[in-house]
């Protein structure tokens, strides 16, 4: 009441009121991006006030697009970009559980539960699943030649919900191999070092892998061979060629006096810069005749001089992998569209060499985890934190549930198969298509561990914050009206 | 070809822009008009220097700036990001390849073009027909009246765009999404911090920049102009720091501009103590990454001597930034001339000078201060004005905020534009005329520079339609400076006044201290004193005691430079 005091104009909701808008505003944020989740989510299309499109199958991206004011949703959108910063993925999981978690406490708070309960039950329930998720997850030996079907599987799962499937099978391989083509030994994989580009005039199926270092520059001379094969390469960073103008040159670069006092002075300077580039030259083939001498070996020089700084340089010519695709006059939107999926398979595929391991997909983490919550760790608790547990168990199944709904199918059928099926001890996820309980080992369908740990980590610290306000106050403007 | 990169960073930085784009758009019309004044056909100019030419995907070619420019997402208004010349047409857009499942739109309001965006996209549509040569085909056909769309913008102007008659490469328009906050909430260090580089943005903002980067056959520098008065001045730092990382050998001419609006609305001492702050961090971390910065930015424009001819509304960012734009056009046109040796001269250009050697010229002279200032007079008067009528030297008046007035400064160093200045009535002054005025001015001024350079061009700075009508009654067609006001209207805009002669001047002298003394002196007692008050802010910016004791020392060590024996500058604990 102090601020009141302080700022007649500021606006006070009291804890019920609080809580209730922070619930409101998770389960507005899930809505938007449940639709995205899984390979039966619904594409975005996003058209701005201007006409711009954007194509987005992506929490991230999408969230990013949105105007959100609401500072609940703000700081869960916050979260969730996060996550995408430091896994690559994840972002749309991260919301729905969050809303969910939300959606789970408000029932129990409605008849009268304290936060503070629920908030305890969480952080047990969190606890338990990670260690779970620990023995869970599917251990992946990488080694010096790590093994390319898990990490083809991983990659297809993650392309099979951006994009369509044959596309996103004949993606697979590129990305995997080009990933696996710029990990170094004992050293953080740079996916930098994989150049992404797209070629106007061709198709989608087009796409490929060149191992290697991709120059767009032309040659500099008509009579340059097209394909040269045993090559010598020359990398330099010099200037080649002839100064046209020598007098700004000098003016800038030696900045002694500001111009020559008369033209033999200027004759001078540029038979002197003439001089070093053709001494420069020589070297060059002085260095060729030397090692190409009396072989059929070809002599290659890269040069760039000033405008290409050291990091282009190393952006240009230390890049080994390199996709390049597109599709007959795709528009710009689409082309970002699948510039997005790749990069997203890109990281999917890092994470799992990073992480030695995988966890099996298709809702599969979800219902075992929420089994073991139900049947072993609630038991363990004391009093009416079980109720926390509770609800972050039943939060879990949001993602086979919404894996169910963007299908078409009834959840309710769906969870109750799933679980059952899980009771009689076989590890299940969804099939999308029938909505049966499936193996997901067998259909190959894997996520990264280091994604759900994170999911699992970050999901309940936002939710009980969020249950935990008491007073929501801001000066000036009435909260109440919708704006 | 030397060329030159422009990067305009936040909200004013591209109002500034985008008048500043319509004079080139303006001049390169006038150049191609067969009916057009001769001046503006001439040569000297190489307008190659701030453009590209490319290529659209049906092969149609396109002369394009060679910008980067960074703004909210939603600061377009009804301008595409994408451009207008390499759109596919929209009947391509609806179709969705890479998805086999279900599509959902998602459209926001269509931002409605205002009159003028109206008027440019109806005669884009005919000039197929006519030979598109302005001054015919308009009138009749013309539904929309000249008088009509200048009413509509002096009454309001929402985004840049809405006044930019520019067609934009799709690399050019970043837009910044993702900040979940409104220009309001933006406004200070703390909430730019970390916008470079979550997310990816820096590496697409480089990207970008390399893609202009690239195709320059020998840059010679990056003309960077940022709204340093909220969020966009550690993005732009942040840029900053990773354009020296990577081209290191090209020079940054930086100006760090703010509307006047920005500096208005500080109620409480909090809001004080915060603006102060984010001022002396802001200059201090710019200014360590580029090779000079001209602050530029009055708190109350209207009222300063640089619009004494000029009528402008301080609030509206619309007036403001043409001010500032027709200053950097001025400040520019050195960059472009060819350069001809020491002795060689055309009759319509003289006094060629890149970037670097500006910069050399005024921040790399025995004094080595980088802080310059900008001086404009706006028109320019007469060459032939006689003492006690307007004189050169007294019309040009600074744009740079807190600079002492009268100082006499045996080691200044200037760098002159003047260009369109005219003799006598309708007749524009020759290159020497223009030389031998300036010379005789200086020789009779009291106070005179160690060094000054001059350029000079005879083409006068064309007025745009979409330029506001901030002329004042004083100011005739041509420009040139009435003895007795018009009568009528006391506001003049482009269908009045078809060009103006100009002068401006970067200088590089002891004026700016009082500028830099008040950010040390700030910085001082808000940050770095035992108790400060803003300690915890400056931390809550992410920056600790050393970082900003280090601010510190930048700015005392810029205050030393420019005056040895400066109190505030010797440390006093």
């Amino acid at each position: 009441m102090s601020l009141r005091v302080l700022n007649p104009n500021a606006e006070v909701l009291n804890k019920s009121a609080a809580l209730h808008m922070n619930i409101n505003a998770a389960k507005g944020l899930q809505d938007v991006l449940k639709s995205n989740l899984g390979p039966k989510g619904t594409i975005k299309m996003l058209v701005g006030g201007a006409g711009d499109i954007k194509l987005t199958k992506d929490g991230n991206t999408l969230l990013k697009e949105m105007q959100i004011q609401n500072p609940t949703a703000i700081m869960i959108a916050r979260t969730a970009v996060a996550q995408d910063d430091i896994s690559g993925d994840g972002t749309t999981s991260t919301v729905i559980f969050i809303g969910e978690l939300m959606k789970q406490s408000e029932r129990y708070i409605d008849e009268g539960m304290h936060p503070r309960v629920l908030v305890d039950g969480f952080e047990i329930a969190k606890r338990a699943t990670l260690q779970f998720l620990e023995k869970f997850k599917t251990p992946v030996v990488m080694g010096d030649e790590p093994d390319r079907d898990i990490l083809k599987m991983v990659a297809r799962t993650t392309l099979r919900t951006k994009l369509y499937e044959s596309l996103a099978d004949q993606l697979t391989d590129i990305v995997v191999n080009s990933v696996l083509c710029v990990r170094k030994p004992d050293e953080p994989i740079d996916l930098f070092m994989v150049e992404i580009m797209h070629m106007r005039h061709k198709f989608d199926v087009d796409t490929r892998l060149v191992e290697g270092l991709v120059l767009d520059h032309g040659s500099r001379h008509p009579d340059m061979k097209r394909r040269a094969e045993n090559c010598y390469i020359l990398t330099c960073n010099v200037s080649l060629e002839y100064e046209k103008r020598t007098n700004i040159l000098a003016f800038s670069e030696i900045n002694a006096g500001f111009f020559y006092s008369n033209a033999e002075q200027r004759e001078a300077m540029v038979a002197a810069e003439r001089r070093s580039v053709d001494e420069r030259v020589r070297k060059i083939i002085e260095l060729k005749n030397k090692v190409c001498a009396g072989t059929d070996n070809n002599f290659v020089v890269i040069n760039q001089k000033d405008h290409c700084s050291e990091k282009s340089k190393e952006k240009k010519y230390g890049k080994a992998g390199f996709g390049l695709w597109r599709r007959s006059w795709p528009n710009d939107h689409t082309i970002a569209q699948i510039k997005d999926a790749v990069r997203d398979g890109l990281r999917a595929v890092k994470n799992t060499i990073e992480d030695e391991a995988v966890v099996l997909g298709a809702g599969a983490f979800e219902v075992a985890a929420r089994q073991y919550l139900i049947n072993e760790v609630k038991k363990t608790v004391q009093g009416r934190a079980q109720l926390g547990v509770e609800a972050f168990a039943d939060a879990l199944l949001v993602v086979p549930k919404t894996l169910a709904e963007n299908s078409g199918l009834d959840t309710q059928d769906v969870i109750i198969g799933l679980t059952g099926e899980h009771d009689r001890g076989n590890i299940v996820g969804l099939n999308h298509q029938t909505g049966d309980p499936m193996d997901p080992q067998m259909e190959g369908i894997f996520d990264n561990y280091s994604v759900k740990r994170q999911i699992i980590n970050s999901g309940p610290v936002i939710a009980s914050q969020l249950l935990l306000v008491d007073e929501v106050i801001r000066a000036g403007r009435n909260m109440r009206k919708p704006t | 070809m030397r060329e030159i990169v422009t990067i305009q960073v936040g909200g004013f930085a591209n109002f500034i822009g985008s008048h500043f784009w319509n004079f080139q758009d303006e001049m390169l019309g006038l150049a191609s008009d067969p009916y057009g004044d001769p001046l503006f056909k001439t040569q000297s100019l190489n307008m190659d220097v701030l453009y590209r030419t490319g290529e659209t995907p049906q092969g149609a070619l396109t002369y394009t700036p060679r910008l980067l420019s960074i703004d909210f997402q939603g600061s377009l208004g009804s301008m595409s990001s994408q451009g207008t010349l390499y759109n596919e047409g929209s009947n391509a857009s609806s179709e969705v390849v890479t998805w086999a499942g279900n599509i959902s739109t998602h459209a926001s309001e269509p931002q409605k073009k205002n009159l003028f965006l109206q008027s440019l996209y109806q005669e884009e549509q005919n000039v197929p027909m006519g030979n598109g040569s302005n001054g015919g085909t308009k009138g009749a056909q013309n539904e929309i009246q000249d008088t009509d769309i200048v009413e509509c913008l002096n009454k309001g102007v929402q985004f840049w765009t809405d006044f930019s008659k520019v067609h934009y490469h799709p690399q050019s328009l970043y837009e910044v999404n993702g900040l979940w906050m409104d220009g309001k909430q933006f406004d200070n260090y703390g909430a730019g911090r970390d916008v470079f580089t979550e997310n990816l943005r820096g590496e697409e903002i480089c990207d970008r920049l390399r893609f202009f980067v690239e195709e320059c056959d020998h840059i010679q520098g990056f003309k960077f102009i940022v709204d340093d008065s909220g969020g966009f001045s550690p993005v732009a730092a942040d840029f900053l720091e990773s354009i020296a990382d990577e081209y290191t050998n090209t020079p940054v001419l930086l100006y760090a501009v703010r509307s006047p609006g920005s500096l208005m609305n500080l109620r409480s001492r909090k809001q004080t103590v915060v603006r102060d702050l984010h001022d002396a961090v802001s200059f201090s971390r710019l200014s360590s990454f580029c090779k000079m910065i001209v602050p530029v930015g009055l708190p109350f424009l209207s009222t300063s001597k640089a619009s004494t001819f000029l009528n402008i509304e301080d609030g509206n960012p619309y007036h403001c930034s043409a001010v500032y734009a027709a200053a950097l056009h001025s400040t520019s046109l050195p960059f472009r001339m060819e350069p001809l040796g020491p002795t060689a001269e055309t009759s319509d250009a003289s006094g060629a000078l890149d970037i670097n050697g500006l910069v050399q010229m005024l921040a790399g002279q025995s004094r080595q201060n980088m802080v310059a200032i900008l001086d404009v007079a706006m028109p320019a008067p007469s060459m032939r004005g006689k003492q006690d009528e307007h004189s050169l030297l007294q019309n040009l008046q600074p744009l740079t905020p807190e600079v002492a007035e009268d100082v006499d400064d045996l080691q200044a160093v200037e760098s002159m534009t003047v260009h369109g200045a005219i003799v006598t009535e309708g007749q524009r002054a020759s290159v020497s005329e223009v030389k031998n005025a300036v010379n005789a001015e200086y020789q009779n001024a009291t106070a005179r520079p160690m060094f000054c350079h001059l350029s000079v061009a005879r083409c006068p700075l064309p007025i745009p339609l979409p330029f506001p009508s901030i002329f004042g009654n004083l100011v005739g067609q041509h420009g040139e400076l009435l003895g007795s006001p018009i009568s009528g209207s006391i506001s003049r805009g482009s269908l009045d006044v078809h060009s103006i002669p100009m002068a401006a001047r970067l200088r590089s002298s002891c004026a700016i201290l009082p500028f830099l003394e008040n950010r040390l002196g700030n910085l001082r007692k808000f940050g770095i004193q035992r108790g400060a008050l803003g300690t915890d802010l400056l931390r809550s910016w992410g920056f600790g005691k050393d970082e900003v004791e280090d601010f510190g020392e930048t700015l005392s060590k810029m205050v030393r430079t420019v005056n040895p024996h400066s109190e505030i500058s010797s440390d006093s604990d």
